[in-house]
């Protein structure tokens, strides 16, 4: 009798220690997509449907916070950076190994660098273009910079720097790199929480947990917590949100904002708003003249700015966004680290914009034009709730429905006066969206044509600012220039829609766009 | 019997596949847009896209990769999927049967839906049995495909769970469950215009001559009805039929993307959205080869109901 009171004090015990840990192990998660992956590889992708769900397969040796803010500790326990900012050492956690039990070494960790910086690999090396050379030594890892570069820790939190096994990507057969990375990504072998078992394209992808991986979650042991996380690609948004609340999948992605309020009063059903970096805004092009020859008006900062002035975000975001964005105040997004918090943005002043207009010179309005995604319902509600906005301070705006390729090739000709676009970082730092907005680099400032000397000057002294208070006020002087010239317009910010049944608990999609299930469980 | 006919017919396919790799070639290059820049999207530099368009051959003057397309597939290969990086008569052969499964079924529900249907409309034509049943059709008809499918799912799917909610299965059980509600959508389409022809064609034949005689042949109603006014009135209606299944063969995008079917249409239209022209030649012409096989089995059948058709 004592012993079974015993025993059942101890279960009872557990169960409770159980409960105060408050996870479950095990199970499956179905997780209902929009779209299928393209290509699994970290180096050679191109879009956020790989980029994503990546890190989920590729461990990085830095992983970004929860917040998307600031880095963490990944593969590399730890990292030190030299005082001239010119060497950093990472040290391997003891004992990682890959998703088929072989160790991860330093010589993987440099054979994964020197591919990801490599040129002719596709189009992300410019991330981390600061490394000079790599070396590997036992379990550390030393990056020779050619300046100093406070981006590189956010970088080495980057899906492209994704961890793969050296020796296996060799012996995959294919003649050159491109060839083995395809023939790889059918049936990779990574260092993250989980691994590829099954690919249906265009239907399903299974992924199994990692049992090699290192990370221990609440219950001390090893993550992930769920067993299969089986994605199925379901392309219509009304089909994935009815297979969720007929309880056949437990998360759907890109809801609808309009469907949000709707789904909030689901019982079955937190609808989730993960805060994002996103941003979207409408570029313009700067230039003097547009690619057919005629004038634009748009080169005149006091147009552009007339054009900001004449924008009611907030009732543009309730009609758009359903009331789930927030107004832009500077290019990039508030969740984006060294957002200046002080700037007020454009407010809604008609009266202003309409001065600033006649003091361009054109008090009898302008005509524009705007190319927007066909097909694409929140486009055609920007473009034409910007259309009656403006028509009341004297512009008329042409709408110019294009489809996305179409669209994609006129804007990198820079044939286009306004077109309406969207942003997420992949970094947690301002200067990949700097470097693509502000900045005229390789794509003239978003190919608006934009080009401000002092931020030109300003970006590459922040580039080697190790000083974070420094590059915190050149940052501030940046958005400020910025802002001031206009050279887009500023709409909103929108977060990520992820509908979960009520009992999935631990998932998070960071502001950088990344699913993380690593710490997923089914709470049933 | 037909043998000369058929292999006539199917030696035709050659220059109909010659003409479709040309027009199909020609006609993707014009339009705007091109698969490196849809691919790297807006971030890519002007070396990127130069690099990638360097790797794919798109580089080369459009004669050259005309040639080399030629070429590729005279030795039955099809090319990769830019996209997908995947060979693309692999990702044919994953998804051409599941949509050669929905056509055929949906077909099938179709015919099954419409003949007696039409024949009931036709023997009781002008009462209210025959107004009913080209009323609802009719209202079928107009309804558009993604409101039927959408209706279907939230009303048999989602509120009474008696099938699945879109997606494929794994066994042909499975299948046949998975794909009822859009095999019946596109099935109820079908009938629509079934149902029209063959109710009109029924009510031709009732009122000729050979029926007549037939009755006064004292032959029973329900043979006069197979043997006599069936078979002549499925004439017209096999070659409408013949149509619509040609037309569906990748023409169930919107079907496929409610019901989240991997199929052809939807692969078909993301390689069109994404420029992806090894896709897009490769599908046309697969689907070109099945089309003209649809319509010889359409003239056959037609052969075999009216012996007066001459295969000429």
């Amino acid at each position: 009798m004592k012993r079974m009171t015993r025993a059942a004090l101890a279960l009872a015990a557990t169960l409770s220690l159980g409960q105060a840990l408050g996870v479950t192990r095990g199970g499956q998660m179905i997780f209902g997509r929009a779209a299928d992956s393209l290509f699994l590889d970290p180096v050679l992708n191109d879009a956020n449907l790989d980029i994503w769900i990546l890190t989920n397969l590729y461990d990085t040796l830095l992983q970004p916070t929860a917040d998307g803010k600031r880095v963490q500790p990944g593969l590399a326990s730890r990292y030190t950076v030299s005082k001239d900012g010119k060497t950093m050492k990472l040290t391997l956690r003891p004992g990682i190994k890959f998703a088929d039990g072989s160790p991860i070494t330093s010589a993987d960790v440099k054979w994964n660098l020197d591919r990801a910086r490599n040129p002719d690999n596709g189009i992300w090396g410019y991330l981390i273009e600061s490394i000079a050379s790599v070396a590997a030594s036992g379990n550390t890892v030393t990056i020779t910079l050619k300046h100093p570069d406070p981006v590189l820790p956010s970088a080495l939190a980057a899906f492209n720097t994704g961890i793969m096994p050296q020796k296996l990507f060799d012996a995959t057969p294919g003649k050159n790199d491109a060839e083995k990375a395809k023939a790889f990504a059918e049936h990779p072998i990574g260092s993250g929480p989980f691994v590829l078992s099954e690919w249906k394209r265009g239907s399903y992808m299974v992924l199994k947990r990692n049992p090699y991986y290192w990370k221990m979650g609440e219950d001390k042991k090893a993550l992930p917590y769920l067993d299969t996380l089986r994605f199925e690609i379901l392309p219509d948004d009304n089909t994935r949100i009815l297979k969720l609340q007929a309880g056949e999948i437990q998360g759907a992605e890109f809801i609808p904002l309009s469907r949000a309020p709707e789904l909030k009063t689901d019982p079955k059903i937190n609808m989730m708003l993960f805060p994002s970096t996103q941003v979207n805004s409408v570029f313009m092009n700067n230039r003097p003249k547009l690619k057919n020859g005629t004038a634009n008006p748009l080169s005149d900062v006091r147009v552009r700015q007339a054009l900001n002035y004449a924008v009611n975000r907030p009732a543009l975001i309730q009609l758009v966004t359903f009331g789930a964005g927030k107004p832009m105040t500077s290019f990039m997004s508030s969740s984006t680290p060294l957002f200046d918090k002080t700037l007020k943005g454009f407010p809604y002043d008609p009266a202003k914009a309409k001065a600033l207009l006649a003091a361009a010179g054109y008090a009898n309005g302008i005509d524009v034009s705007i190319i927007v995604t066909s097909g694409s319902a929140t486009g055609q509600a920007l473009a034409t709730t910007l259309q009656q906005m403006w028509s009341a301070v004297g512009v008329r705006l042409k709408i110019e429905q294009l489809d996305a390729a179409t669209n994609t090739a006129r804007y990198r000709a820079n044939d286009f006066q306004m077109r309406a676009s969207g942003w997420t970082d992949d970094l947690a730092d301002p200067s990949e969206i700097t470097s693509y907005f502000a900045v005229a680099g390789t794509t003239e400032a978003a190919h608006t044509g934009f080009s401000d000397p002092t931020i030109e000057k300003l970006f590459v002294q922040s580039q080697q600012e190790t000083n974070k208070a420094k590059r915190a006020a050149q940052y501030k002087q940046i958005q400020t220039i910025f802002n001031n010239a206009s050279p887009n317009i500023y709409l909103y910010e929108t977060p990520y829609p992820v509908a979960l049944a009520k009992f999935v608990k631990g998932f998070n999609q960071i502001p950088l766009g990344n699913n993380i299930f690593e710490a997923t469980w089914l709470d049933k | 019997m037909h043998s000369s006919y058929v292999i006539r017919r199917l030696l035709q396919i050659i220059p109909l596949f010659l003409a479709v790799m040309v027009v199909v070639f020609v006609l993707i290059h014009f339009i705007p847009g091109d698969p490196v820049s849809a691919i790297l999207g807006d971030r890519a530099t002007t070396e990127n896209v130069a690099r990638a368009n360097r790797e794919l051959g798109l580089d080369k003057p459009l004669i050259v990769q005309f040639g080399f397309f030629v070429n590729q597939v005279l030795h039955g290969n099809l090319g990769e999927s830019i996209n997908l990086k995947v060979p693309v008569l692999r990702l044919m052969l994953d998804r051409l049967p599941v949509t050669l499964f929905l056509d055929v079924y949906a077909s099938v529900l179709g015919v099954v839906m419409a003949v007696p249907l039409a024949i009931l409309a036709a023997v009781r034509r002008n009462t209210w049995v025959d107004s009913l049943i080209r009323a609802v059709f009719q209202v079928g008809l107009s309804l558009p495909g993604f409101y039927v499918a959408l209706q279907l799912l939230t009303l048999l799917g989602a509120r009474l769970g008696w099938f699945p909610i879109g997606g494929y299965g794994v066994t042909f059980g499975d299948h046949i469950y998975h794909m009822f509600l859009p095999a019946l959508t596109l099935g109820l389409n079908l009938a629509a215009i079934l149902v029209r022809t063959l109710r009109n064609s029924v009510i031709e034949v009732l009122t000729a001559e050979y029926v007549d005689f037939a009755r006064a042949k004292g032959l029973r109603s329900r043979v006069i009805m197979t043997r006599h006014v069936l078979r002549n009135a499925l004439i017209a209606t096999v070659t409408l039929l013949g149509l619509n299944v040609g037309g569906l063969i990748g023409g169930a995008v919107i079907t496929e993307t409610v019901f989240a079917i991997p199929g052809v249409g939807k692969l078909m239209i993301d390689a069109i959205f994404g420029r992806d022209y090894p896709v897009i030649q490769g599908l046309t012409l697969v689907f070109a080869v099945l089309v003209s096989l649809v319509f010889l089995a359409t003239d056959l059948i037609h052969a075999r109901l009216d012996p007066r058709a001459e295969l000429s």
